[in-house]
């Protein structure tokens, strides 16, 4: 069973880091990753809002970061130095369509042992923090990776974090006619308003029918 | 001719699972689509902020209920991460099994109602009918049919049980005969080749962009696999390798889709076959629960600023858990559980793929997916 | 009117109609035969809607499996009369197997009320009775019976198929008791069941 090599992945994530590292502002390491059987290095970078947009298009242009596969929004209403954080969760896959000959498709099966460069699958986590503000808001990268389009949708459903320059942002998990500004994930919410008045109080949305309004559980 | 917008609603016997995909149809071609989900949003993300981390399992089983193992796995392996804990080789291979099995089983369910959405509904009763082998085993194992919540931090719950081996490869053995009896059902059937060929094109880099992952793009003839490519677990010593179909110029069509899956449940009862002869200690050794060769020592703290994240091959795609440490002061709990869902991501890129096509091929399409409603709502 | 009496090939007028109806009913009323046809009439009916109970294809979250399981080949349901239809109009039963979200709220009541008299609902497992795992979250209901009246309930997480079957059958039991009557005006005294309660 071919699976990739720790060195070969050690050596991409370190090519990665320096050249990441040259960017103004950008802060980034090699992490070591200790489940499953084998330590998988990842590329754990530290990026302000203000070069986000530049950082993300050096890595989709120049690094071949193809597949956008989580963002992850944080309240940190305690913290010092950052009060919201966001973090993008990317994967370099090597995936390349398959080739056609004579009209024939013949299967891309890559020898994970023999990748090397730009081939080699590596993961990569940007965290962005953001200081205190009201409206957290980060530039968004929908153009870039089309995956990245619906988890900003849920990450501003639900925690609150703004993303620029996105085009049709709604509400994806919560109901439509949740207020604005309910946004669950933030510290502040409480997990739930028990009593039955608060039930049903509209701050949460919960909206019911009027002619319901006096039926009692 | 007008356009009209039509909601498939909620309450739809073929969307597999609760949401609203509103089409906008031209006659009888579709234009345009918006799917609508949120319907069964729990809020885990959450609860799980209130809850221990050997708690959560219980939450990540049922995130997506046609394949429980592979979600608690893919939780536990996370926390483990955050955590820093060692796992016995033991504890990986019946890991291995567990989550095998359940792909089987997951898959099993997906054919069972993919065969109802073309039309064969004899084929709905057989693939429930394996099922509940494989679920019989996963009920020796895990102790209820569903939602088993069988990984513990460092280790599995119990071992296999007495006589466990001798019946799953038994099973095992009668399920790849009948594996072939689906094949002739399907591949015999002028209707479903007519239905489900030359339907729903996609192809693997647009895929990857949308970040969809797993056995849709293996039918588009990549072989990328989590399992080689992010590796965990003891997949690198076992003999296989991912099965990738080949698809035609135009990409992955729905028959693609269904013959990788069908390839997939072969190669998970082989998996399981050989971790069975693989197994240090032998498959008919018993361990008490609590032995150290099956769990390891765990801590059950994990201080503010540390973070731990797993992907993992889910049988729908590439399933992710990113979890902050630092909760309730302590670290008891979690500060944030981020579940990456695979099926969020790939109905919005499915519901793309039906523009230009007929009404009657969404259901093919969407079901030749695998949505599963629970993890994208979670 | 000259036209209307055309279609009519057998009566030949309205007022005729209308008085062998007025006089059949007296003549059954007076020997007392109507009661003896209503009850008759009524145990029928009572028999023909308990034994085939169609319920509504709907599947929530995980105990829809083994809603699906119990109309499989292993637990078959449907020797019991219970066939799923897709429709809320042709159905008797709603099978509620998962937890409500506050988005499906309002879905969940209009096809309740879509559904023609007869009707009841079983609540089936853990979420749809006080809200399951779930009953602390922002976005759950505690019980679908906040919205919807509910006649047997299901405890279990995913409750077996065989307790769902069980569930069938003391729905038909309160069946016999309470008969047809319209959901809004059921005996207060007539408590829900609940499946494994001895």
């Amino acid at each position: 069973m071919r699976i990739v090599s720790e060195k070969a992945q050690q050596e991409a994530a370190e090519k990665l880091v320096s050249s990441l590292n040259k960017i103004d502002g950008v802060e980034s390491s090699v992490d070591i990753r200790t489940s499953g059987t084998q330590n998988r290095p990842i590329v754990n970078a530290t990026v302000s809002p203000d070069n986000w947009r530049k950082v993300a298009e050096n890595l989709k242009e120049k690094h071949s970061v193809d597949h956008c596969s989580m963002i992850t929004g944080i309240h940190w209403p305690e913290s010092e130095d950052k009060k919201w954080e966001v973090v993008y969760h990317f994967l370099r896959t090597g995936i390349k369509d398959p080739v056609i000959e004579d009209g024939l498709v013949i299967p891309n099966i890559v020898d994970f042992t023999k990748v090397k460069g730009k081939n080699v699958p590596l993961e990569i986590q940007i965290s962005i923090k953001i200081g205190e503000t009201r409206t957290p808001s980060v530039p968004s990268v929908q153009d870039l990776w089309v995956g990245a389009d619906w988890n900003e949708k849920e990450t501003w459903d639900l925690v609150g974090i703004d993303f620029e320059g996105h085009d049709g942002m709604r509400r994806v998990l919560n109901p439509h006619e949740s207020p604005v500004g309910f946004h669950p994930l933030q510290k502040q919410h409480k997990l739930r308003y028990h009593g039955f008045e608060e039930m049903y109080d509209d701050a949460q949305g919960f909206m019911r029918k009027p002619v319901d309004s006096s039926r009692v559980k | 001719m007008a356009e009209m917008w039509i909601s498939m609603g909620p309450q739809h016997p073929m969307t597999h699972g609760l949401w609203t995909l509103k089409v906008k149809v031209d006659g009888e071609t579709v234009v345009d689509t918006e799917p609508d989900l949120g319907y069964i949003h729990r809020g885990v993300e959450k609860i799980c902020e209130s809850r221990d981390f050997t708690q959560i399992t219980t939450y990540c089983d049922r995130l997506c209920y046609a394949s429980a193992n592979t979600w608690s796995h893919a939780y536990i392996y996370a926390a483990e991460d955050l955590l820093g804990v060692e796992v016995p080789e033991r504890a990986e291979y019946i890991r291995l099994v567990a989550v095998e099995i359940q792909r089987i089983a997951s898959h099993l369910m997906w054919l069972g109602a993919y065969g109802p959405d073309i039309g064969n509904l004899s084929v709905m009763v057989w693939c429930l009918r394996e099922r509940e082998m494989m679920m019989d085993l996963l009920q020796e194992l895990g102790g209820s049919r569903m939602h088993y919540n069988f990984p513990r931090i460092g280790g599995v719950k119990r071992d296999l049980p007495h006589g466990f081996a001798l019946r799953a490869r038994h099973k095992l053995n009668l399920f790849l005969d009948r594996i072939q009896e689906y094949e002739s059902l399907f591949d015999e059937s002028t209707v479903f080749l007519i239905r489900s060929q030359g339907v729903g094109y996609a192809k693997p880099e647009e895929m990857i962009n949308h970040g969809v992952s797993g056995p849709n793009i293996r039918a588009a003839g990549v072989n990328h696999d989590i399992r080689n490519s992010h590796p965990y677990s003891v997949y690198s010593e076992l003999d296989w390798e991912p099965a990738v179909e080949r698809s035609s110029i135009k990409g992955a069509d729905c028959y693609d889709r269904y013959r990788i899956r069908v390839e997939e449940m072969r190669q998970s009862a082989n998996l399981v076959l050989q971790a069975l002869d693989k197994i240090p200690g032998g498959a008919e050794t018993y361990h008490e629960p609590g032995d150290p060769k099956i769990i390891g020592k765990a801590p059950t703290r994990a201080p503010e600023g540390t973070s731990g994240s797993h992907h993992f091959e889910d049988s729908r795609g590439e399933s992710m858990f990113y979890i902050a440490g630092g909760g309730d002061g302590r670290g008891k709990m979690p500060y944030r559980v981020s579940i990456r869902s695979p099926m969020f991501i790939t109905i919005p890129y499915a519901s793309k793929c039906m523009i230009g096509y007929k009404v009657a091929d969404i259901p093919a399409i969407m079901g030749s997916f695998d949505p599963c409603i629970g993890e994208t709502d979670r | 009117m000259a036209d209307d009496a055309q279609n009519y090939s057998m009566f030949s007028s309205r007022l005729l109609v209308d008085t062998v109806g007025d006089v059949t009913d007296e003549a059954l009323k007076a020997s007392r035969l109507k009661d003896v046809i209503g009850v008759l009439a009524g145990r029928l009916f009572n028999w023909g809607q308990r034994k085939s109970l169609f319920p509504l294809h709907l599947g929530i979250k995980c105990c829809a499996l083994e809603m699906a399981a119990a109309g499989a080949s292993r637990f078959d349901a449907e020797r019991f009369g219970v066939f799923f239809r897709s429709s809320p109009r042709q159905c008797d039963v709603l099978l509620v197997n998962g937890p409500i979200s506050k988005k499906f709220a309002d879905p969940i009541v209009r096809l309740w009320e879509q559904m023609p008299e007869p009707k009841w609902c079983i609540a089936m497992g853990e979420c749809a009775i006080s809200g399951g795992p779930y009953f602390q979250s922002y976005n759950i209901l505690e019980g679908v019976d906040t919205i919807i009246p509910v006649d047997v309930y299901i405890p279990g997480c995913p409750p077996r198929p065989e307790a769902l079957i069980d569930g069938f059958g003391k729905l038909r039991e309160k069946i016999i008791r309470i008969g047809a009557m319209p959901s809004h005006s059921r005996l207060e005294s007539e408590a829900p069941v609940i499946i494994g309660d001895a």
